[in-house]
């Protein structure tokens, strides 16, 4: 929110995931850790985006148990309850350090957005270097296009077109949707881009893609481009988060482990159990 | 098929979602169905396809109906709503029930899947249309909605050419921005108190039937003199009373107290001035 109103595009950071994060992988928090990494702000503020859900009360539950006990400050936005918002929209959006989306129907996350015109407001906090992240419908919604079973079978839908490139997610778990967006790329109607396997995050710096991660041994993820008529496709290797040897960014520095540490201090004095 | 009229009837609140019991509301769209069994699909898409919303949907129907629901949110998913010829479905009904929630989110959606059009040929098939709050404004040209307090003009189906509020008596603030709203501009339309149902043939205003005594419905259009407000009394329909268990519409017009929609009708007229 302090920040320029336009910021160079190399602070513009969306950490697109082909699944997993606190809605799939309960026990494991390495994405999500890896995600309130990516803020320069050392206690971030984070806001969930449950649209393309519908604002299941299960999700909503999973975001607030995996960030309640961590460095940050989360919150949810809920489009079929703004009755409650205690904000204004806009002022909710542009005034997070993460905005964090989660999965469901694409078709109608991007249609109940662009209804409460929130589809600008987060262009505008991309704008601004709010960092975007999301898995599934929300990692597939900041591309040029991506596939989805909104409406049943696998089918090319275009997204928001923040990045260029098509996506496609769960490559492992939801192995239909690989064959139906191989098919877009070739036939032309998707560009170029990746499929991603559940665990496996992409984040791209501005437009280019700079940092390939994952939470799980043996996850991948896919490039494919039509060139000619033809699908080249290569294998890319994801890192391996938690293992360590995490430098530069994601990596949680001096000052947020105090943070921390006074955080769980401040829980123990007021005392509270568990 | 026999042509039907066009029949929409717009809750200002009621119905299975709101009251405990009784859900006179329904008993009277119900009615108008003039079968025995009469097919009823509900859409909760304004509530993002709350579980718990379709569960009390089909608590309260399938005692005496062939129940279904559409689920906009998880059409890949086998929840047991409608997946596949959404279109043929719902046009094979002779009721569709709209939930309440957000109706933006909801329009927004429904335009996405196609709905939109899919519900306008329902009416026009003479298949009647119901529902409360935000499956009351769904059906007008202009609504009044309200968002984190404040209150927004939203543009609905259009299908009745009326602005519409809804919950008239739940909040004192209401009855002013409905006021100020057609002030400035607005069309002409009908507010509802909770528990009081518009029901319109075509596009006309044909009986107010109410689940509670006392109850009213209003219509307020712009005056020579700021804002007339006219007051239109709805008919209780009260438990248990033999004229509504069930009976074909045609036998309702004979006992019920038409309030019919012209000047001679209008029980109080106030301008609205300071």
């Amino acid at each position: 929110m302090n920040g320029p109103i336009v910021a160079p595009m190399d602070d513009r950071l969306v950490f697109a995931m082909g699944g997993g994060g606190f809605a799939m992988e309960p026990t494991n928090p390495l994405l999500d850790e890896y995600v309130l990494g990516l803020a320069r702000s050392t206690e971030p503020r984070v806001l969930f985006l449950p649209t393309a859900s519908g604002d299941t009360t299960g999700q909503i539950n999973a975001f607030r148990a995996r960030f309640v006990d961590r460095t940050c400050v989360p919150e949810h936005l809920s489009l079929f309850r703004l009755r409650d918002a205690k904000r204004p929209l806009r002022e909710t959006v542009l005034s997070q350090d993460i905005i964090y989306v989660g999965g469901g129907s694409m078709r109608n996350l991007l249609a109940i957005w662009q209804a409460h015109g929130l589809d600008r407001l987060l262009l505008e906090a991309w704008r601004r270097g709010t960092v975007l992240a999301g898995l599934s419908a929300g990692a597939m919604c900041w591309f040029a296009g991506g596939v989805t079973c909104s409406s049943g079978r696998p089918a090319s839908i275009e997204g928001l077109g923040l990045l260029d490139g098509s996506l496609t997610v769960h490559a492992d778990g939801e192995p239909e949707r690989l064959p139906a967006w191989l098919a877009g790329v070739r036939d032309g109607i998707l560009p170029g881009g990746w499929a991603l396997d559940d665990g496996v995050g992409l984040l791209f710096r501005g437009r280019r893609p700079e940092r390939l991660v994952s939470s799980r041994p043996g996850a991948g993820a896919l490039r494919a481009d039509a060139i000619a008529g033809e699908l080249v496709r290569h294998r890319l290797e994801p890192e391996l988060l938690g293992t360590g040897h995490q430098a530069g960014l994601g990596g949680v520095d001096e000052a947020v482990q105090e943070l921390r540490r006074v955080r769980l201090m401040r829980r123990g004095i007021t005392g509270e159990e568990g | 098929m026999r042509s039907r009229t066009p029949q929409i009837v717009a809750f200002g609140g009621g119905g299975f979602s709101m009251e405990k019991d009784g859900s006179l509301l329904d008993d009277y769209v119900l009615s108008l169905t003039a079968r025995a069994r009469p097919r009823v699909c509900f859409l909760p898409t304004a509530s993002g396809d709350a579980d718990h919303y379709v569960v009390r949907f089909y608590r309260r129907f399938s005692p005496d109906c062939e129940p279904s629901h559409v689920s906009l949110f998880r059409r890949d998913q086998g929840t047991g709503g409608i997946e596949k010829d959404l279109e043929g479905h719902l046009l094979a009904q002779d009721l569709i029930y709209v939930g309440g929630g957000s109706v933006v989110s909801m329009l927004g959606a429904w335009r996405a899947h196609g709905l939109d059009a899919v519900l306008r040929r329902a009416w026009r098939k003479g298949i009647v249309l119901c529902g409360p709050s935000a499956g009351s404004l769904c059906w007008f040209r202009e609504a009044l909605s309200e968002f984190h307090g404040s209150s927004t003009r939203v543009r609905g189906l259009g299908l009745l050419p009326y602005s519409n509020c809804v919950h008239y008596d739940a909040e004192p603030a209401r009855r002013a921005e409905y006021h100020r709203f057609v002030g400035d501009g607005m069309r002409a339309g009908f507010a509802a108190e909770d528990g009081v149902a518009l029901h319109f043939h075509g596009t006309g205003l044909e009986h107010v039937v109410s689940s509670r005594p006392g109850a009213f419905a209003y219509h307020v259009e712009p005056g020579n003199d700021g804002v007339v407000e006219a007051r239109l009394d709805a008919a209780y329909l009260e438990a248990g009373d033999p004229a509504w268990d069930r009976t074909p519409a045609g036998a309702c017009h004979e006992t019920l107290p038409v309030p019919e929609f012209a000047a001679t009708a209008l029980t109080r007229e106030e301008p609205i001035g300071a």
